[in-house]
């Protein structure tokens, strides 16, 4: 479930605008997000791209070297549209399970 | 972070995937983490814990790309096969192994064939031991001539040939194999 998550994460950062790898970190990182811990987002980036739910085109950056952008694909943005809806059900769910206990170990 | 950078290129090669391919994701790779050098990031921050594991952080974005040889999916069409040349290259010296040791193999049975026997000698054997008429015949074989023994001397080198090559090309296949990143 949370690869599926990072992939939400990673489209959902792309609605900002089109990105390339660091800037999409930096992003995740302003909004607490520091999912490269458990691996880099580029083979996340990589399999977006594969499954058609990502557009790259590449592009210079402030005088710098060509970067390649993402943005998120017609099929990505109903990916992104739908695994929102699925992971606010599951998040729910699990907030339910999860919620009585922490108030138990609170009092 | 370059020294990172270069273990991926190794893996890009190791793994069969395309020059170009690989000279784009080692561009796109340096270029951010210069970015994030310049920013004061770490390359742990911006990679994880791939930053320890440069050849399986570049496995693992090439199988995804789907560049690697043998990789499914749709990528696999941008695939540089280089295992596939020498997988040709490996039947091709089989096949020219199997084409020589034939040759050998003839040349050896056609000068054997010609030695044939031919006749028989009787030889006596001394009267004290045996009646007069006891002896034992020795078969006598046709002898070949110098064009034999050369054609028979060829055959015997195609074959010898044909050992050292083979076991040559054993011993390459298995030392790389050997190797742990082969």
């Amino acid at each position: 479930m949370l690869r599926g998550v990072l992939d939400l994460c990673l489209l959902a950062v792309m609605q900002e605008g089109p990105a390339y790898g660091y800037e999409m970190t930096k992003r995740l990182r302003g909004r607490g997000l520091s999912m490269v811990g458990e691996g880099s987002i580029y083979p996340l980036l990589a399999r977006l791209e594969r499954d058609g739910l990502v557009e790259t085109y590449r592009e210079g950056s402030n005088g710098g070297p060509p970067r390649k952008y993402y943005r998120a694909s017609a099929l990505g943005r109903a990916t992104l549209a739908d695994g929102a809806v699925e992971w606010r059900s599951a998040r729910d769910s699990i907030d339910a399970v999860l919620g009585p206990f922490e108030v138990e170990v609170r009092s | 972070m370059s020294d990172f950078v270069d273990e991926c290129r190794q893996e890009w090669k190791r793994l069969g995937v395309a020059d170009a391919v690989a000279n784009e994701m080692a561009a796109d790779l340096t270029a951010d983490l210069q970015e994030a050098e310049a920013d004061g990031v770490s390359a742990e921050e911006v990679l994880g814990s791939a930053v320890f594991d440069p050849r399986a952080f570049a496995s693992s974005w090439a199988t995804e790309r789907g560049v690697v040889p043998d990789a499914a999916g749709p990528g696999a069409g941008q695939v540089l096969t280089a295992e596939r040349p020498m997988r040709m290259r490996t039947l091709a010296l089989v096949a020219a192994l199997a084409v020589v040791a034939i040759a050998g193999v003839a040349l050896v049975a056609r000068v054997s064939r010609s030695v044939g026997l031919v006749g028989s000698v009787h030889r006596a054997i001394p009267k004290p031991f045996v009646g007069p008429r006891a002896g034992i015949r020795f078969p006598v074989f046709a002898t070949h001539g110098p064009g034999s023994e050369l054609a028979h001397g060829i055959g015997i080198l195609l074959l010898l040939v044909v050992v050292v090559v083979g076991l040559a090309a054993a011993t390459i296949y298995w030392s790389r194999r050997a190797r742990p990143n082969h």
